[in-house]
C-alpha cells in the first residue's frame, strides 16, 4: 500500500494548517517544579516487588538455582490443564524446561495456538514499585505473553529495576524499543470492571500470571 | 432560536432527570470510581505536581505539533509502517475501506477507540460487508444492544448485571446466571474465536510517541494485545493531538491516566507498537497503518485561548466529576464525547451554531477543571464557548435584546432601584392573586421546579438609606 | 481596629434578600469595622458575563471599578460576586484602560468569611445560634476563591451551634444562574440531590456564603416539603448572644 503515501494529499494540507495555527502563541501553563511525584522506592527491591505482586494478584516464586527454577515451573504447571504449553525459545528457558516431562511448543516452531493452556517466557525487566513485567517481541513474540490463560515468566534478580522511570532508562540503554516492534508492560492479570464496576479477573488475556524469580548468587 | 440538537437535548435531559433508577445506577458506579481514585492518588507523593508535569508535557507536544508528528511519521515508516494523514472523517474512512476491500477482509476485531466512534467507522465497514466485532467488553455489550457507548472509559456504565445477563442469554451461548464471572467468560469465549479468525485488528492510540515512532495502548482486558498480535493487518486511528515527545514521558503519563481513569496505578496492559512484524520476529501483523486524523483539530489548535483542549488524554475523569453528567448520563449529549470535555470540544468539531447548547448546560461549578489530570481549564472554556456563541452565531435575538436592556438599567443606580421596585411589586402582586406558576407569572420558569422566595417590600438600599441617610 | 469597609451588596441580595446585607454590616461593625455603602453600585455584571454577553458585562465591570476606586477594603456576602471581580475582571477587561485598576481592586475585595478570618484575624464574632446547621460549599467560593475552612471556623465558634457535615457538601446545588431556568429539570434534579444530603444530616438549617445557592436550595426544600431551611452565613453570625 506504498502508493497511499503518494495519494495522501491531505498530508500537506494538515501540516500547513498546523503551522498556520501555531503562529499564534498559547500561554504556557503554571511551571512544574520537577520535585518527585512518587514516594521513594525502598532499597529492598525484592520485598517491594513481592508486595506489588500480591496487590496485583500475580504469583511470585523465588528460587535460588536452575534446579529450583525447574521445580517451580513444574509446580506451576501442575494446576494447568493438559494442552499446548508454548515456550519462548531462549537458552535459559531451554535449560529449565528440558528437564520437565511436559511436551512444549517452542516459539521457534510457530506461534501459540488458540487452545494453548500456558505460555512461558522470559522478560526484559521487572519493575519493583508497580509489579510490572516488561516484555517485547523477542520474548516469545507478541502473543507469547497474552494468548493463554496462564502466563509464566522466568526472570533473574538482576532484572529487577526500581520504578517506571528506571524501566524506561533500561529500554533506552538496551535499545529495546528500536529492536522490537512490540514492547509490553504487564501489570497483573487480565481484568475488566465493565459490569457494574465489579472486577472480574481473566477477560481476554491470562487470568493467572506467575513470576519465577531466580536469585543471582 | 434553538437547534434541533438543543431541543432534543432538553427533552432527553428532562426525561433522564426524572429517572431515579438511572440516577442511582450512575451515582453508585461513580461512588465506586471516587473511592478507587481516592486510593489511587495516595500512590503519588504529589498529585498536583504530577498534574502540572503532565500539563507541561502536553503543552510541549501540542505547541510543536508539526515537529513531533513528523518525527513520529518518519520513525514509523522506517520500520515499514504506513502513515496516512486524514483531513476529515470521510478521508479516514475511505482509506480504511479501500484497505479492507483490496485485501479481501471479512472480519475485523476492534479495540475500544473513541476516535473510531467519531468517524463512524464500524457502520461504514459493515455497509461494505465486513463484520466488525468490538472486543472491549463494555463496547461489545453496547454493540449487541445497538447503542452508542455511554461513557468514554466505561461504555456500559448505565447497565446492571441483570440487563447484561438478559442480553447475553439472547445473543450468546452458555449463559445461565447474572454472575459477572460467567458473563465475562461467555464474552471471552465468543470473542476468542474472532481474535484468531480476524483479518484486521483496529485500535486507537492513547499516545503517539514521537521519539520512538510507536503508538501506546492502555487497556485492562488484553483485547488490544490480541488485536495487534493475531490478525495480519493492524490499523491504528488517532487524533493528531495524541502525540507526545518522548517514550520516557509515559513513566508519568501512564500512571496519571490510569489513576484518573480508573483509580489504578497502572492498567494491566500498557503496550507499545512501532511497526509490522520485523525481520526475525515470530509473530505480529504483516502490515501496520496509522491514520492521523484532523477532523477539526487544527481549527482548535488555531485558537490559542482554547488550544489546551487538545491536551486531553481521554481519561473520563471530568465526566465522573460533572453533576450534570451524573444527572443526565452519557447518551443525552448525543455526541461522541459527552461530559465536560465533550461540551467544550464538540462545537469545535461539529460547529458552534448547532452545539452551543452543551456549553450552556452547565452550572459552571468547575469540578471538571479541578479533576483534569492535564489541567485543562474546562469550565472557563465553557464560558468562552458561550461568549463565542453570542458574538459569532445567530444566538437568540430575544436574549440579546434582554441583556441590552438589562445593561442599560444597571448602568444607573436610580434605574436599577426603580426597576427593582417595579419587579418586586409585580411578583408580589401576582403571588397575592394566587397566579404564581401560571402563564402570566413572570417567574414561572423558576416556579415550575422550585418554590419562589418571599419577595421583600423594600430593598437593601432603601433600608440602608432609611437608617443611615445617603451614606 | 476601625477598618473602613465599603459594602459590596450583590444585586439580588439588594432586591430579594436585603436582610443578608444588613446582617453583613452588623457583623462587620461588631468586630470593630466602620462600614459604608457606596450607593452608586448596581451589579458586578456576572449574569451577562456568564451567559456569554461580555459586551454587556464589560461596561458594568468598568462602572464597578470606578464606583469602588477609592475604597480601601471591600467586603461582599457572596463568593460568586467576589470571584467575578477578583478572578474574571482581568480577563473581561483585558483590553480596557481600567484593566490594571481592576486587578488592583481584586486584591482589595473579599468575601465576608475570608475577610473576617484572613484579613481581620477574627474567628469568633460573638454570635449565638443554638441549632444544628450543615454547610453547603458554593462552587465559586470553593473552586475560584479557595474558601473552605473560613466559614467553618466561624460557625464553630457560634454559641450553641452544632455543625454537621453533609455528604457531598462540595457538589454543586444546581443553581448556576441562567442554567437554573434554561435547564430547569437538570437544575431541579441537582437541587434534589443536595436536599437529600441536607436531610441526611437532620440539620435544621443549611448555611452557605452564597445567597443564590440558598435561594435555589430553599425553593427545592419547600417544594419537597422538607423541614430544613436555608440561612446565609452573615445571618447566622449576626445573631447576637442574648
Amino acid at each position: 500500500m506504498g502508493s497511499a503515501e503518494t495519494h495522501n494529499q491531505s498530508r500537506e494540507a494538515v501540516l500547513a494548517r498546523i503551522r498556520a495555527a501555531l503562529k499564534a502563541q498559547a500561554v504556557r501553563p503554571e511551571p512544574a517544579t520537577h520535585s518527585p511525584v512518587f514516594p521513594p522506592v525502598g532499597k529492598d527491591l525484592l520485598a517491594t516487588f513481592h508486595a506489588a505482586c500480591a496487590a496485583n494478584l500475580m504469583e511470585l516464586v523465588v528460587t535460588r538455582s536452575w534446579d529450583e527454577t525447574a521445580g517451580a515451573l513444574r509446580a506451576a504447571l501442575t494446576s494447568v490443564p493438559t494442552g499446548e504449553v508454548f515456550v519462548e525459545d531462549a537458552p535459559e528457558l531451554r535449560q529449565s524446561v528440558d528437564s520437565l516431562e511436559t511436551p512444549v511448543r517452542w516459539s521457534s516452531k510457530g506461534i501459540p495456538q488458540e487452545n494453548a493452556v500456558a505460555t512461558i517466557t522470559g522478560c526484559e525487566a521487572l519493575v519493583a514499585a508497580t509489579g510490572t513485567i516488561l516484555v517485547a517481541s523477542e520474548r516469545g513474540g507478541r502473543g507469547g505473553s497474552v494468548v493463554a490463560p496462564c502466563h509464566i515468566v522466568v526472570a533473574r534478580e538482576s532484572q529487577l529495576v526500581p520504578d517506571l522511570e528506571a524501566a524506561f532508562a533500561h529500554l533506552r540503554a538496551e535499545s529495546i524499543a528500536e529492536r522490537n516492534s512490540f514492547v509490553g508492560f504487564i501489570t497483573g492479570c487480565s481484568r475488566t470492571a465493565d459490569i457494574e464496576k465489579i472486577i472480574v479477573i481473566g477477560a481476554h488475556g491470562p487470568r493467572r500470571v506467575v513470576v519465577i524469580l531466580q536469585m543471582d548468587s | 432560536m434553538r437547534s434541533s440538537a438543543a431541543a432534543e437535548f432538553l427533552r432527553k435531559a428532562a426525561e433522564k432527570a426524572a429517572d431515579v433508577a438511572h440516577r442511582q445506577t450512575i451515582r453508585r458506579n461513580i461512588s465506586s470510581y471516587d473511592l478507587s481514585v481516592g486510593r489511587g492518588k495516595l500512590r503519588f507523593s504529589d498529585w498536583e505536581e504530577a498534574r502540572r508535569r503532565c500539563a507541561e508535557i502536553k503543552w510541549e507536544a501540542i505547541n510543536h505539533l508539526d515537529k513531533y508528528l513528523l518525527e513520529f511519521e518518519q520513525k514509523v515508516q522506517a520500520r515499514g509502517g504506513h502513515v496516512f494523514w486524514a483531513s476529515n472523517a470521510e478521508e479516514a474512512r475511505q482509506y480504511i475501506e479501500d484497505l479492507v476491500t483490496s485485501r479481501g477482509v471479512k472480519l475485523v476485531v476492534k479495540a475500544k477507540s473513541m476516535v473510531t466512534e467519531e468517524i463512524h467507522l464500524a457502520s461504514a465497514l459493515e455497509r461494505r460487508g465486513v463484520e466488525v466485532l468490538e472486543t472491549d467488553l463494555g463496547e461489545f455489550i453496547v454493540q449487541l444492544r445497538k447503542e452508542p457507548p455511554y461513557h468514554i472509559v466505561t461504555p456500559a456504565m448505565h447497565l446492571s448485571r441483570a440487563d447484561i445477563s438478559r442480553l447475553f442469554r439472547e445473543k450468546l451461548e452458555g449463559v445461565t446466571s447474572d454472575e459477572p464471572e460467567e458473563l465475562v467468560a461467555a464474552a471471552r469465549r465468543a470473542l476468542r474465536k474472532a481474535f484468531f479468525a480476524a483479518d484486521v485488528g483496529i485500535t486507537g492510540a492513547n499516545f503517539l510517541v514521537a521519539d520512538a515512532g510507536m503508538i501506546a495502548l492502555t487497556t485492562n482486558e488484553g483485547n488490544a494485545r490480541l488485536c495487534t498480535a493475531l490478525p495480519r493487518i493492524h490499523v491504528a486511528v488517532a487524533g493528531i493531538e495524541k502525540v507526545i515527545p518522548r517514550l520516557a514521558d509515559l513513566a508519568l503519563l501512564w500512571p496519571t491516566l490510569a489513576t484518573a481513569g480508573t483509580g489504578q496505578h497502572l492498567t494491566t496492559y500498557n503496550t507499545l507498537i512501532g511497526g509490522p512484524r520485523q525481520p526475525g520476529e515470530q509473530d505480529g501483523p504483516e502490515e501496520f497503518h496509522v491514520i492521523l486524523l484532523d477532523n477539526g483539530r487544527t481549527e482548535l489548535l488555531a485558537d490559542p485561548e482554547q488550544r489546551d483542549v487538545l491536551h486531553c488524554i481521554r481519561c473520563g475523569a471530568c465526566l465522573n466529576a460533572c453533576p450534570v453528567y451524573r444527572t443526565v448520563g452519557g447518551h443525552t449529549y448525543a455526541t461522541t464525547y459527552p461530559g465536560p470535555i465533550g461540551s467544550v470540544l464538540t462545537p469545535h468539531l461539529r460547529g458552534l451554531e448547532g452545539w452551543q447548547h452543551l456549553s450552556y448546560a452547565s452550572s459552571l461549578c468547575g469540578n471538571c477543571t479541578s479533576v483534569c489530570p492535564v489541567r485543562i481549564d474546562l469550565h472557563h472554556h465553557l464560558l468562552h464557548n458561550r461568549r463565542n456563541a453570542v458574538e459569532k452565531t445567530r444566538h437568540g435575538w430575544l436574549e440579546n435584546v434582554s441583556f441590552r436592556a438589562w445593561r442599560w438599567t444597571m448602568m444607573s443606580s436610580a434605574r436599577f432601584g426603580f426597576a427593582g421596585r417595579v419587579g418586586r411589586f409585580a411578583v408580589r402582586f401576582v403571588n397575592k392573586l394566587g397566579l404564581s406558576g401560571t402563564i402570566i407569572d413572570p417567574m414561572r420558569t423558576w416556579t415550575r421546579h422550585r418554590s419562589l422566595p418571599e419577595v421583600p417590600r423594600e430593598s437593601f438600599r432603601q433600608l440602608w438609606r432609611k437608617r443611615h441617610g445617603q451614606r | 481596629m476601625a477598618t473602613r469597609i465599603a459594602l459590596f451588596i450583590p444585586c439580588f441580595v439588594d432586591q430579594i434578600t436585603p436582610q443578608v446585607g444588613l446582617d453583613t454590616a452588623r457583623v462587620l461593625e461588631r468586630v470593630g469595622c466602620s462600614v459604608y455603602f457606596p450607593s452608586e453600585q448596581t451589579c458586578c455584571g456576572q449574569p451577562a458575563f456568564n451567559t456569554g454577553h461580555w459586551d454587556d458585562a464589560r461596561p458594568l465591570a468598568e462602572r464597578f471599578v470606578r464606583v469602588f476606586a477609592d475604597a480601601e477594603t471591600v467586603v461582599c456576602p457572596s463568593g460568586s460576586c467576589t470571584a467575578m471581580v477578583r478572578n474574571f475582571y482581568p480577563e473581561l477587561l483585558a483590553s480596557s484602560p481600567l484593566r490594571q485598576d481592576a486587578i488592583e481592586l481584586g486584591r482589595r475585595v473579599f468575601e465576608l468569611s475570608e475577610f473576617l478570618v484572613k484579613v481581620a484575624n477574627v474567628t469568633d464574632v460573638e454570635a449565638s445560634f443554638p441549632h444544628r446547621v450543615t454547610f453547603h460549599d458554593s462552587c465559586h467560593a470553593l473552586r475560584e476563591l479557595g474558601i473552605r475552612n473560613e466559614p467553618r471556623e466561624l460557625l464553630k465558634n457560634v454559641r450553641g451551634l452544632e455543625l454537621v457535615e453533609m455528604p457531598a457538601s462540595e457538589e454543586c446545588c444546581g443553581f448556576g444562574g441562567m442554567f437554573a431556568v434554561k435547564f430547569g429539570a437538570i437544575s431541579a434534579s441537582m437541587g434534589d440531590s443536595k436536599a437529600e444530603n441536607v436531610a441526611a444530616t437532620g440539620a435544621e438549617y443549611v448555611a452557605s456564603i452564597d445567597g443564590s445557592c440558598l435561594m435555589h436550595i430553599e425553593g427545592v426544600l419547600r417544594r419537597r416539603k422538607d423541614a430544613a431551611r436555608t440561612i446565609h452565613l452573615a445571618s447566622v453570625l449576626a445573631q447576637e448572644i442574648q
